[in-house]
């Protein structure tokens, strides 16, 4: 186990909070999402862990080691991104060679990497430029690309793709995902819903400070997806009579959401049992000689569980995840 | 091989922290004050106390307030690595924070060494050489490595606890002038000078350094030094301790 948190809390004046008995573990070679609003304690998640800041309730552990013990060792196995822009004030190539030096990355090895990581995050035209004057997507690149000078068994990322263009977000995804595979262990905090369904093994959601759930972004998406839309389209026109009747049907199914809706011919409607909803679609249109043109069903997605999740008091109970309603 | 943790912070201070301009400035300006006012005033007073000629009171002064310059220095690192996050980024990495304040002071020392150096340069020829014994260089030295823990560590603690670039580099400024010119680099405590003014020039540590590197510079040390001394090894200590106290609850919300 890489990284431990048993009840983990921080409050910067006892009646504040900014997190609150947080537990969770992270595994070698895993990406560990945590999602949340702004101000959901995300951050302070990642001060706590990197041991910037002492817990002031609760405790945990990082490579084994109780986090108020930790310090320069076990610092040296951790890479972070923060989430502030961090920089010093020489040249975008001489930043990563710097930061590899203050690494203790020997002088042959910090150059081939500089070469690597500007190359690998398209940063060579702007080499020789200071970092301050690039636009936010090129250097938040940078940065990424700096804290990837050092070797490390375990890399926070906080925020990492926040102005990054959709392409260079996508490369920056795919090459963490490949050193995942090679066994490093990332934590990694997002807006970015579809980033982290894409990214993360497990997810844990913040809300106000605690962690609401954690589990794979399908079993979140499963518990936590309050419906699934079903579109539902007819060969023919439906008479008044019959859209009231369908409409009491969907309404029925769709478990009282009051999402039913009506694109011209096209019925969409929201639904938490889709598959029951389809079946008793399909069987009111044999029985009333409507033919169906097209019914689909779209997956459910982080969003929903995310919105879900963050919309209810943080006192409600909830299952955890994988055990839906 | 691989340098120790407080030496690799030291090498970046140079390396990333400063810039030629602030240099210049930093280093420049007493130089050139040296140049002008040794000159100038000179002119004016035929004598200053035991040192003779106001240049050679000039000199020992302008090189004890070198102490000034490496601390403003060292403030002015340690502000902008809060502004750009690096203090943050560095304690996240292998790094314990008493040697990032460690490197700071290591920094600061270096910088009012070298100021020293250009000063004592920029003199010569015009003051002409100090007859020096080993003794008298290395309480020099070291009344100059006091006084810019002192200062140093004084800019950090206050870069510690304000938010507000604004607001430290003004306070940074007045008390840079408040204390240069609140002390004896440019001009003596004589009989005539007012008791108030007296009694802030001798609550100045910078008086105190001025006094001893002038000592040293005419050969005439006396118990007064010894005292100076330690006044300033004290002082030193309740700023470096103010500075490691302030790091170990530092706030790494955004500054401004």
């Amino acid at each position: 186990m890489i990284v431990r948190a048993d009840k983990l809390g921080f409050a910067y004046r006892p009646d504040r909070f900014a997190v609150r008995r947080l537990s969770f573990e992270l595994y070698r070679g895993e990406v560990f999402g945590l999602l949340g609003r702004n101000g959901a304690g995300k951050t302070t998640t990642v001060r706590l862990l990197t041991t910037l800041l002492p817990p002031t309730e609760g405790g945990g552990t990082l490579f084994g080691k109780e986090l108020r013990a930790c310090g320069r060792a076990e610092r040296a196995r951790i890479g972070v991104v923060l989430q502030s822009e961090s920089l010093d004030f020489v040249s975008v190539e001489e930043n990563l060679r710097l930061y590899a030096f203050l690494w203790g990355v020997g002088r042959e090895t910090a150059k081939a990497r500089a070469e690597e990581m500007l190359e690998l995050f398209e940063l060579g035209p702007m080499r020789k430029r200071k970092p301050w004057g690039l636009s936010g997507g090129e250097r938040r690149r940078f940065q990424v690309a700096r804290e990837l000078m050092h070797d490390m068994e375990l890399l926070f990322l906080d925020e990492p793709t926040v102005g990054l263009d959709a392409l260079t977000r996508s490369r920056v995804l795919d090459y963490l995902a490949a050193r995942a595979r090679q066994g490093l262990s990332i934590v990694f905090t997002t807006h970015i819903l579809h980033e982290a369904d894409r990214l993360c093994q497990r997810i844990g959601v913040m809300h106000e400070g605690h962690l609401l759930t954690v589990g794979a972004p399908s079993e979140i998406k499963r518990t936590y997806s309050s419906a699934r839309t079903v579109e539902v389209e007819f060969q023919r026109a439906l008479t008044t009579p019959e859209q009231e009747e369908l409409r009491l049907l969907f309404t029925r199914r769709g478990e009282g959401l009051g999402t039913v809706e009506r694109r011209g011919d096209l019925f969409v409607v929201r639904s938490r049992n889709p598959e029951e909803l389809i079946a008793e679609v399909v069987r009111w249109a044999h029985a009333n000689g409507a033919g169906l043109q097209r019914i689909a069903l779209s997956e459910s997605t982080l969003e929903d569980a995310f919105v879900q999740l963050v919309s209810r008091p943080v006192d409600t109970p909830l299952l955890p995840a994988g055990e839906g309603p | 091989m691989t340098l120790p943790p407080v030496l690799r912070l030291v090498v970046r201070n140079f390396r990333a922290s400063i810039d030629p301009i602030t240099l210049l400035v930093m280093f420049g300006q007493p130089a050139f004050l040296i140049v002008i006012l040794g000159t100038m005033f000179s002119q004016l007073i035929p004598s200053v106390g035991a040192s003779g000629s106001y240049i050679a009171y000039l000199v020992p002064g302008i090189i004890a307030s070198q102490m000034i310059t490496g601390a403003i220095l060292a403030g002015r690192i340690f502000w902008l690595d809060r502004r750009w996050s690096m203090v943050e980024q560095i304690f996240s990495g292998p790094f314990r924070r008493s040697e990032y304040l460690a490197a700071l002071l290591l920094t600061t020392l270096l910088f009012a060494l070298v100021g020293v150096g250009l000063m004592a340069l920029v003199a010569l020829p015009l003051a002409g050489l100090p007859r020096l014994s080993g003794v008298e260089l290395l309480v020099i030295l070291g009344t100059i490595a006091l006084g810019a823990t002192f200062f140093g560590g004084l800019l950090v603690a206050l870069g510690a606890r304000i938010r507000s670039a604004n607001l430290y580099f003004t306070i940074q400024s007045l008390l840079q002038y408040f204390i240069v010119f609140l002390s004896t680099v440019y001009y003596p405590v004589t009989a005539k000078t007012p008791t108030i003014l007296k009694v802030v020039v001798y609550l100045n540590p910078l008086t105190y350094a001025a006094n001893t590197v002038r000592d040293a510079f005419t050969n005439s040390f006396g118990p007064s030094d010894l005292t100076a001394g330690a006044v300033l090894a004290g002082l030193a200590l309740i700023t470096f301790t103010l500075a490691a106290l302030s790091f170990r609850r530092l706030d790494f919300g955004p500054v401004q």
